[in-house]
């Protein structure tokens, strides 16, 4: 029986609690650019920093943001693995304006 | 009514400065060497710590009636584990949305609030002491601003250590260690505090 309360309860509270978390996060929603998040998961994910910035994400910001171009700086990666499928993914995604992401080797 | 707000007060105080949570009872040690190197990004640790910390609390309180009444108070430290880590998420949407720099400088830091033994400890010496609701947030209180006071003032120290004269072996961390001792002992300074007071 008390087993049965305690996966009750806790299966209660959990959902609650994921229910509030899920209604906060609808309200406390940040608007990104979409690309950075692409960008990301293209780069190697080491978070080394040897780009000079703080991680992968932070890399990945200064290049959708026009702030690097140059995709050489981030070491580990490789070009055919890494930056080959960034530079054709900037180039089907543009900026808004129409303008597109100038990136380079 | 006099007397319960001044035990409500003295409660506070003591587990601010006699018992403080970093400097005598060693919690939440993670944050206080890791966010205390700018004095901003210091203040909003502490603050996202107090929050947790109270809002942890008002809510476990409550909850542990609960599981006693059911029987279950045995699971009350997972219970706790997943209010703490639902409030950590919470803040951290909260300051996503509302200091991006915050949120850089707060890093990795900021989701391990949810392992900072600090908010935890409170929770469960609450409960392990059975402490009365108003007791629980005295404490709460008390603590989570002792936390918050320590870990300014060490960064405010930190800053002036950065540009001191100190030994090659001893820059960054080793000095910061030997400063924390020192206000360890400092803190302790306070132990007799309330010794004259009859209540």
């Amino acid at each position: 029986m008390e087993i049965l309360w305690a996966v009750l309860i806790l299966l209660g509270l959990g959902l609650l609690l994921g229910l509030g978390l899920a209604i906060a996060a609808k309200i406390l929603h940040v608007k990104e650019d979409e690309r950075i998040e692409e960008v990301a998961k293209k780069l190697p994910n080491y978070n080394c920093g040897s780009c000079g910035y703080a991680g992968c994400k932070a890399m990945a910001e200064a290049i959708v943001t026009g702030k690097e171009e140059n995709l050489k700086k981030c070491k580990p990666g490789k070009e055919d693995a890494n930056f080959q499928p960034i530079i054709d993914y900037l180039d089907k995604h543009p900026n808004e304006d129409g303008s597109k992401v100038k990136v380079h080797l | 009514m006099m007397k319960i707000l001044v035990t409500f007060v003295l409660a506070i105080i003591s587990s601010m400065l006699i018992d403080n949570v970093v400097l005598s009872r060693f919690y939440g040690i993670c944050p206080f060497l890791g966010v205390s190197k700018k004095v901003k990004s210091s203040l909003g640790m502490g603050l996202a710590v107090v929050f947790v910390i109270m809002l942890a609390t008002l809510i476990c309180w409550p909850l542990y009636q609960l599981l006693q009444l059911a029987g279950i108070a045995f699971m009350d430290t997972v219970a706790y584990i997943l209010v703490i880590a639902s409030l950590v998420q919470l803040v951290g949407l909260f300051i996503k949305k509302y200091s991006p720099t915050l949120y850089k400088n707060l890093g990795i830091y900021l989701p391990l609030i949810t392992t900072n033994c600090a908010v935890l400890g409170v929770v469960q010496s609450n409960t392990d002491q059975a402490l009365t609701f108003l007791d629980s947030i005295a404490n709460a209180l008390g603590t989570s601003i002792g936390f918050l006071i320590v870990i300014v003032l060490f960064s405010c120290i930190r800053v002036r250590l950065e540009s001191a004269n100190t030994p090659k072996a001893f820059k960054g961390l080793p000095i910061a260690l030997i400063v924390a001792a020192i206000m360890a002992l400092a803190f302790m300074g306070l132990q007799g505090l309330f010794s004259g007071i009859n209540l």
